[in-house]
């Protein structure tokens, strides 16, 4: 039986190849998706012309860290920076579930698709599996205090989606538990240094983990292209696809919206602590959002795409008479803000209220939704920030993530 | 406490014998320090401005004002306070448990100031350090607050166990001990927290002097002058300890109350440093022996003004150093100090004999 099965996919394979060379350039249609070997569908009577069995492919613009090229009946996925400075990047083989591995990947994490179940070790992935329609294939997650997302929050605290520890602040992965709980898919990020990263040991133990460098990604819409990549272990990229384009174009009429006007007041972020402040680089994610929400911020012209430790006194003097200040960590009011520090009651922003912070949605144990679906929803974050800046534009705004202090 | 006797010190160099010239090298090199950790600093601001701000007559630019007054002046205070506070601190304890290694927190002082401070950042975030503040307490402290209900419980301990146990070898050990227990517990902290609570708790144990404002200026001094007028009061015991303590006690000095007053002093000195500034290590330690080097001693009665001069000093070329003048960055004090200061100090004590007439006994 099962040889028969390889010859019959063999012949429909050289079939399908010689027809698609020349038949005219086949409609996406769902219907069209065969999967040939999945249990009683192993029949398959003639060649359809979607041997190319994923006809919605994902269209990556932005995202700088992966790539996915599709074959006949598989995708490989190259996150091509999994860390910052990794010499060399991860090929994952995506392949329909129960068709054979192509050769020529041999060492390549093999991972069969659509897959069923997921691991999470970071709390930005949910709105994407979240938008996908696939948050139920979440089984178990790194730490499920600092959530946001209600459905999560909830399933994990009745027990339906385990925690097993080895995100970027959950302490060691517990890999017994993911052994029996056997997903199909483990997503993590990774810092490159073996002691603090879960893959080493997630590897070694033969489970299927692969790498997600979102948070690498500087272009706000890079990160939120991850969606993509998430899509692809779902095959959900048609409508991946169809999502991000609504974000995209929401974000850039924003943006395309805002560069025509000539006044751009002048920002500066973060807090100090202990003498330490740390001010993000102009490439940084940070100073792409503030750029394209108009504002001048006050090191754009700075180099890099972290942040830089300056002295509290640099930046005293260079944001003393800046029109706003964002970005303030844990502040929920203008009053905590001084029993840090009274001296930020100096800045001219402070003294005229103009304090934003992210903080608006945050829960119980201070989660903040900014940091877990935001990386998702730029067009909300970019929305809020022209809000701040220019309240002209966008006169009736709601703020989502960002609030003024009090 | 027991002063023992004039008479009864034969063993005590007599004082013009030491190189008190040193003192009036000390004094200028310290006024340099104090100017070049004025003028020094992220934002350039002329040598003529920074005068006229000091003498109130303003500044071509506002808000250089504010940076000399409020960003440059408690800093430079902080770091003499610090620097003083560490080697003075550093010194009783080396005499306390002869012993050359030994440094401020050797007891676990900032064992217990770390766990406080750990689980204000790590435990209970920010809130929690505002719950604290709901409660009553001093806000803007919350962190130095946590780290000297800390630091304070390691001394009550200490003074506890001091009270009872003989040898100090023992205390040693109860410090060594109680430090790998809190360790433990902060080590669970961090296990269990976020990166950017990380981060925060990282920042606080790399040590800075420029976190302390006016308003704990108030409280800080106060509290190191106490400590400091402890220690000034006891270089005779001290002294006496140097020999061992039998030989103090057939001095006649009441060894009990001495190692008391000794621990109360250092203690509250590496407590209240601890609290303001984070975990400085490395002064504390070096200080005394540069300083046995320098004038050539191991009399307390020139060490402790000395090591309060000096301290000062190194603390405040560490801060002018950690500036990175000219840079917009800055550097952890805790980095500063250990690698620019180690390398001088093993120059140091490679060059001097004095280690083993102070420590041999």
């Amino acid at each position: 039986m099962k040889k028969s099965l390889k010859t019959w996919l063999f012949i429909t394979l050289i079939l399908g190849l010689s027809l698609s060379a020349c038949a005219p350039k086949a409609e996406s249609d769902e219907s069209t998706v065969y999967l040939p070997l999945v249990g009683e569908q192993a029949e398959v009577e003639e060649a359809p012309e979607a041997v190319d069995l994923f006809p919605d492919k994902a269209q990556v613009v932005y995202a700088q860290g992966f790539s996915i090229d599709y074959y006949d009946t598989y995708k490989v996925v190259t996150v091509t920076q999994p860390w910052q400075g990794a010499s060399e990047g991860f090929t994952y083989v995506l392949v329909m579930r129960g068709s054979q591995v192509p050769g020529g990947f041999e060492g390549a994490q093999v991972i069969e698709i659509p897959v069923r179940s997921i691991v999470t070790m970071s709390t930005t992935y949910f709105p994407h599996l979240e938008m996908l329609g696939v948050l139920g294939s979440l089984v178990a997650v790194d730490d499920a205090t600092y959530v946001f997302n209600e459905t999560v929050q909830q399933r994990a605290s009745a027990g339906e989606i385990a925690v097993v520890g080895g995100g970027a602040g959950g302490g060691a992965v517990n890999v017994e538990m993911l052994l029996e709980i056997e997903p199909e898919l483990i997503m993590t990020s990774a810092s490159g240094v073996p002691e603090y990263d879960a893959h080493p040991a997630l590897i070694e133990a033969g489970l299927p983990v692969v790498i997600n460098a979102d948070y690498l990604e500087s272009s706000p819409l890079g990160r939120a292209e991850w969606g993509k990549f998430i899509a692809a272990f779902y095959n959900l990229e048609d409508e991946a696809n169809r999502q991000f384009e609504e974000v995209a174009s929401s974000y850039l009429a924003l943006k395309e919206q805002v560069s025509a006007l000539s006044a751009r007041p002048t920002v500066f972020t973060n807090t100090d602590f202990q003498g330490s402040w740390y001010v993000p680089g102009g490439e940084s994610y940070a100073a792409i959002l503030l750029k394209d929400a108009g504002a001048d911020y006050l090191w754009a012209d700075t180099p890099g795409t972290g942040a830089n430790p300056l002295a509290f006194e640099e930046v005293f003097d260079a944001a003393k008479e800046a029109n706003f200040w964002l970005n303030v960590g844990f502040a929920g009011d203008l009053a905590s803000l001084l029993m840090m520090d009274e001296r930020y009651a100096d800045f001219d922003a402070y003294a005229e209220g103009r304090v934003y912070n992210y903080n608006k949605r945050v829960n119980a144990n201070g989660g903040m939704d900014y940091f877990e679906s935001g990386t998702a929803r730029p067009d909300l974050v970019l929305a809020d920030l022209v809000a701040i800046f220019h309240p002209g534009l966008l006169p009736e705004h709601d703020f989502y993530y960002y609030q003024q202090l009090q | 406490m027991t002063q023992p006797d004039r008479t009864t010190q034969p063993f005590i160099r007599p004082l013009p014998a030491i190189r008190w010239w040193m003192f009036g090298i000390l004094a200028i090199l310290l006024l340099l320090g104090f100017s070049a950790s004025l003028v020094f600093g992220s934002v350039s601001i002329p040598f003529d401005n920074i005068l006229r701000i000091l003498f109130g007559a303003g500044a071509e630019k506002a808000s250089w004002i504010k940076i000399v007054l409020d960003f440059r002046l408690p800093k430079s205070l902080t770091a003499m306070l610090v620097g003083a506070a560490l080697s003075v601190s550093g010194l009783q304890m080396q005499t306390l448990f002869r012993n050359p290694l030994a440094d401020p927190f050797i007891l676990g002082i900032n064992s217990g100031a770390s766990l406080g401070v750990a689980l204000v950042i790590l435990g209970f975030g920010t809130t929690g350090s505002l719950l604290l503040a709901g409660l009553g307490l001093v806000g803007d402290l919350s962190l130095a607050l946590a780290a000297s209900l800390g630091a304070g419980a390691v001394l009550v301990l200490v003074m506890l166990v001091g009270r009872k146990v003989r040898n100090p070898v023992t205390l040693l050990i109860l410090g060594l001990m109680f430090g790998y227990a809190t360790s433990a517990v902060v080590s669970l902290l961090i296990y269990f927290s976020i990166p950017e609570r990380i981060q925060t708790y990282t920042t606080w144990s790399y040590g800075s002097f420029g976190g302390v404002t006016w308003s704990q200026l108030q409280v800080m001094i106060p509290a190191i002058l106490v400590g400091l007028l402890i220690a000034y009061f006891l270089p005779k015991p001290l002294n006496a300890l140097l020999l061992g303590e039998d030989y103090a006690r057939t001095m006649g000095l009441n060894i009990k109350s001495t190692r008391l007053w000794i621990l109360l002093g250092a203690s509250i000195l590496a407590g209240v440093v601890t609290a303001f500034c984070g975990p400085i290590g490395f002064i504390g330690v070096a200080v005394p022996h540069l300083c046995r080097s320098l004038f050539n001693s191991s009399d307390h009665r020139v060490l402790i003004p000395a090591v309060t001069i000096v301290g000062a000093i190194v603390a405040l070329i560490a801060d002018v150093i950690a500036q990175l003048p000219g840079s917009q960055y800055i550097l952890p004090i805790n980095v500063v100090t250990s690698l620019f200061g180690a390398p001088f100090i093993v120059w140091v004590i490679l060059r001097q004999r004095r280690m083993k007439s102070t420590f041999a006994g």
